[in-house]
């Protein structure tokens, strides 16, 4: 093999050499046969042309010699190329409009496959990601969860199958420097993290084991190269610097590569500091237990961490995973309360984030669907267009066949043109991507909507890919106008040179053919652009159930600050007051779940009275009403929050002040939750138990209108509201309803909640209207997508319309002259032109009909509140379409309606 | 390729044939191309011959194959000429060849024979 490559390079590189050995061998191959000629008696004269006549063709037999060692093939690419670029550049006008077309094409898919790169499939920038696995600890309705620290510990030390087990949990912290307050997103990790996933520091030195043994005494953080780079302008000094975290000192001890982010996709750390400080650090999903200030390290109530461990070499997941399992069974006999069902599951580090990737994929491989049928559409176009100029080179082609060119020769040189021409378009799309995907980076999505960092660069694979496409693209665009422009029809064509009245344009041929295609796929794609859109305004025109108006939201982290129970609950009592102080404020009041924020909080429940399993878990994120009859999706309120949202209540009472810890616990519920679990009867005075059969009990004392609580699509969900008086958070988002426009209240919220705890962050400041806009803001890109998509199809597909209907007039000049002068009217022969076009444009829209009917099924689950087949967006779609379709055809018919009959006949 | 009609008996050579031939050939020493065409013709007793035309591009191929190397040196008369000889794959390749060759032959043979 490398001796053949080898053989082939010194053919290349010393041509000159080669050629005059293979000239010296054959010469002295004839000076032989001469030689022995003359000595059987021939005259030397004589001797020479005998010689020369037993050779045979010198030259032939030296092309194939060449051909054999492989020369030939690259003279003819050679010379193939060098004759596409001068026919490419002697037409500019046909070579501009082609790779615009492939462009437009290639360059789609670039940006769509950069897109899909940057979410699923670029690899962590960890040591051997194939030998890292997520260690997910969880519930069969919600396996991807996390484990506490001491069931991380005993998986730690009691397993046989990982080299090593690293605990990780995504925490925030505010930074404190030269006065200015920021809120920063990074990791508290165990000891052993950066050993584990193979990631040194670029300056001093990551966490190790020996920061991490005792509780507070390591205040030490490691910075991610962004946030060295932003806060610290890059200087290597900052190594034994003393930054303030949360309030606390911590003394910086390295910074992490350029090139490393985190080891969670999507996600970028801008500070890593070790697991014995989450005293000072809170980890926010710590926050719920009901304590305020539980050990983290020694309680199995809050699963805030999630693992990551290396396979010891050999070790497959499957045995990993069993091997895991009885210290799980271990865990739930020794500690039901807590422990009970749980499950383990291993995901590979190298396949992303398990929840997110399912969804990601489904959307990609639509979103791939779609830019690959603009790219079929756009090839088809090109066809069309090489068609056209082939019947225009035939006697080119037909001279060259003639002189004795072999098929497979020709085709071969149309297809190089062809591949050149798709180069030429993939390099464009290139561009055309890279500007698209600059602009998508200038608009980024809202925050907590799309994962925070992609990383879009064009990597090698993308390059590849484009790369890739265009050959790909180049064949099959080229191949069958190559095929037919080669067919040897030499006679009819060297002698008549243009096809007249004998040649039957109208029929179905491929050009033809090829429009119809072109006319049923964008009729699909524009139809599937037209679901999205309405299903799109659909969304929009669901009620919320509350006043989503003049309402301000307003996070407040104060999980950041290490504040006892009494001076939080001091702290959420300044704020409403202060808040409420402001002019323009009606009411303020505190959650722990934003309506329509994305995120929602789960219980497990028993109802008094009523036995049934007891799932006593909790979790973030996710769909309520993915959990099951025993769940309940809960919020935790501050007074005033159902007059501040605009919620009324239905039956019973709002919380008061009579509600305080000492007192009996208390929940509000919601109209779906008293139909679901009590029917005909009445709800209030029920009583049920979050915490097991044991309770303690809350009664219901009220019931609330329904409303929409994670997404607008959501199905009636039950709900219930616990008192924030009973049930202590950490983690309330400040609730303000104005009398006026909102956002202009924003600064003065910060500046009130800031005059109370200057060191707490307050970001994200944003209004309800906007977070509603936001949940919605996926729908709305790709509706914007397809519909962008579905209108370059269109536009496409009007274009090689138009090509083709153009080029029939043109090719018809002399007919519709002796049509006119027979006697037609305009009227007739634009009517002749328009109903040959509209014929193509009919079937392709039937066709295009008949595989939306079956397509569209499969985008069921993107849609809401329409069906796959709605008529009206059928019909809608066939009009938006037959009006692009009649302009194209139009404008050529009309030409052929204004053909002088006179200029016509003369006409060649 | 065209027929050289002064001589009844050439014959034309399928590809694989010519190749197999030539490797024989070569099997003995190394020769040049001159050298081979005339050995062909006077072993097979002027029945088999083949035209330069045929001949090179099939060494050539061999070369590029790896069956056959190629090295210039001085013929009989002192002349620069480029010789040729078996390589240990293109030794390999005439045993294999020769087999294959031998039991069509055979086969061929008994069919003529008996059938």
């Amino acid at each position: 093999m490398l001796g053949r490559l080898g053989r082939r390079l010194r053919a290349l590189l010393r041509r000159g050499e080669m050629e005059q050995e293979l000239d010296e061998e054959l010469r002295y191959h004839l000076e032989r046969d001469v030689e022995q000629n003359i000595s059987g008696g021939m005259s030397p004269e004589e001797a020479r042309y005998a010689a020369r006549r037993s050779f045979g063709g010198v030259e032939q037999s030296k092309e194939q010699c060449r051909d054999a060692r492989g020369l030939g093939l690259i003279d003819d690419l050679w010379q193939d190329v060098r004759y596409g670029v001068r026919m490419l550049i002697k037409r500019p006008g046909f070579t501009l409009i082609a790779v615009a077309i492939l462009a437009l094409g290639i360059g789609a898919n670039t940006a769509i496959f950069s897109l899909i790169n940057a979410t699923l499939w670029r690899q962590l920038p960890v040591s051997e990601p194939e030998s890292l696995v997520y260690v997910h600890s969880g519930n069969p309705n919600n396996p991807y969860s996390n484990a506490s620290y001491p069931d991380y510990v005993e998986f730690r030390d009691q397993n046989q199958v990982f080299a090593g087990l690293a605990a990780w949990a995504g925490i925030s912290a505010s930074i404190n420097s030269n006065d200015q307050t920021d809120l920063i997103v990074g990791a508290i990790v165990s000891g052993n993290f950066f050993d584990l996933i193979g990631v040194r520091a670029a300056l001093g030195r990551a966490i190790t084991n020996e920061d991490d043994r005792t509780p507070g005494a390591h205040p030490v953080v490691v910075l991610g190269h962004g946030l060295w780079q932003r806060r610290f302008g890059g200087s290597a000094g900052v190594i034994g610097q003393q930054i303030s975290l949360n309030g606390q000192s911590f003394t910086i001890i390295g910074v992490l590569p350029n090139d490393y982010r985190s080891a969670f996709p999507n996600r970028v750390d801008d500070f890593y500091v070790p697991m014995m400080m989450q005293a000072v650090m809170r980890p926010p999903r710590a926050g719920y237990s009901g304590e305020m200030n539980p050990d983290l390290l020694k309680v199995r109530r809050n699963r805030w961490l999630s693992l990551i461990g290396r396979l010891k070499p050999g070790v497959t997941m499957e045995q990993a995973q069993a091997a895991l399992v009885p210290i799980t069974k271990q865990q739930g006999e020794l500690y039901p309360d807590t422990n009970r069902n749980r499950i383990l599951t291993l995901t590979r580090v190298s396949d992303g984030d398990p929840e997110s990737r399912s969804q990601l994929r489904s959307v990609a491989s639509l979103l791939l669907t779609v830019v690959g049928i603009v790219l079929l559409i756009a090839c088809a176009n090109v066809a069309n267009l090489l068609l056209a100029r082939a019947s225009a080179r035939r006697k080119e082609i037909a001279v060259r066949l003639a002189l004795g060119a072999r098929r497979a020769r020709l085709v071969r040189q149309l297809l190089t043109e062809s591949l050149l021409l798709s180069l030429l378009g993939g390099a464009a799309g290139l561009l055309l991507a890279v500007w698209a995907v600059d602009a998508l980076k200038g608009a980024p999505p809202p925050p907590g909507v799309l994962p925070v960092s992609l990383d879009f660069s064009l990597d090698g694979r993308v390059l590849i890919f484009t790369l890739a496409l265009s050959a790909v693209t180049g064949i099959v665009f080229g191949i069958i106008p190559a095929l037919q422009a080669s067919r040897p029809d030499l006679v009819s064509t060297l002698k008549n040179d243009s096809p007249t009245l004998n040649h039957n344009h109208w029929r179905f041929n491929l050009r033809n053919g090829l429009v119809i295609t072109q006319v049923a796929l964008s009729f699909m794609l524009l139809i599937g652009a037209g679901l999205f859109l309405r299903s799109l305004w659909q969304a929009q025109a669901i009620r919320t159930g509350f006043d989503e108006t003049k309402l301000l939201t307003a996070p407040l982290s104060i999980n950041l600050l290490r504040y006892t129970r009494a001076q939080g609950r001091e702290f959420y009592r300044q704020v409403v007051e202060r808040v409420e102080a402001l002019p323009g404020v009606e009411s303020a009041s505190l959650t722990r779940v934003v309506p329509l924020s994305g995120g929602s909080s789960i219980r497990g429940m028993v109802i008094e009275g009523r036995t049934g399993p007891n799932s006593n878990f909790r979790s973030e994120g996710g769909n309520p009403s993915a959990g099951g009859e025993n769940e309940l999706s809960l919020s935790v309120v501050g007074p005033k929050y159902f007059q501040t949202v605009g919620i009324s209540l239905l039956a019973g009472r709002d919380f008061n002040e009579q509600d305080t810890e000492d007192k009996p616990g208390v929940l509000i519920v919601n109209e779906t939750f008293a139909k679901r679990h009590f029917g005909g009867q009445d709800a209030l005075g029920k009583r049920l138990s979050l915490e097991g059969e044991k309770g303690p009990w809350r009664e219901i004392i009220g019931i609330a209108r329904d409303s929409k609580y994670v997404t607008l699509g959501e199905a009636a969900t039950p709900f219930a509201y616990l008192p924030l008086s009973q049930n202590h958070e950490t983690g309330m988002t400040l609730l303000v309803r104005a009398s006026n426009e909102p956002a202009g209240l924003a600064l003065a919220v910060r500046q009130a909640v800031q005059s109370i705890e200057r060191n707490l962050p307050v970001t994200n400041i944003r209004t309800m209207s906007e977070q509603i806009g936001n949940s919605l803001y996926a729908a709305r890109m790709g509706a914007v997508l397809i519909a962008v998509f579905g209108g370059l199809a269109l536009l496409l597909a009007a274009v090689g319309l138009y090509g083709v209907m153009a080029y029939a007039v043109s090719q018809r000049t002399r007919e519709i002259g002796i049509r006119m002068a027979l006697g037609a009217r305009t009227t007739d022969v634009l009517g002749l032109v328009l109903r040959e076009g509209m014929t193509l444009v009919a079937i392709g829209a039937a066709l295009g009909l008949i595989g939306a009917l079956i397509g569209t099924r499969l985008l069921v689950s993107f849609l809401y509140g329409i069906s796959p087949v709605d008529a009206a967006t059928f019909i809608v779609t066939a009009i938006v379409l037959s009006v692009v379709a009649f302009v194209a055809n139009f404008i050529p018919a009309r030409r052929a309606m204004k053909v002088d009959p006179m200029v016509a006949l003369r006409y060649e | 390729m065209k027929q050289n009609k002064t001589d009844p008996f050439k014959t034309d050579l399928l590809q694989g044939t010519l190749e197999l031939l030539v490797l024989r050939i070569l099997g003995s020493g190394q020769l040049n191309g001159w050298d081979i065409m005339q050995r062909i013709q006077i072993v097979s007793g002027d029945v088999l011959s083949v035209t330069p035309g045929s001949l090179y591009p099939a060494l050539h191929r061999l070369e590029e194959r790896g069956l056959v190397s190629a090295e210039w040196g001085a013929s009989e008369n002192n002349r620069r000429a480029k010789f040729y000889r078996l390589t240990t794959t293109g030794r390999k390749q005439l045993e294999a060849e020769r087999k294959t060759w031998e039991r069509f032959t055979d086969a061929v043979e008994l069919i003529l024979r008996d059938a």
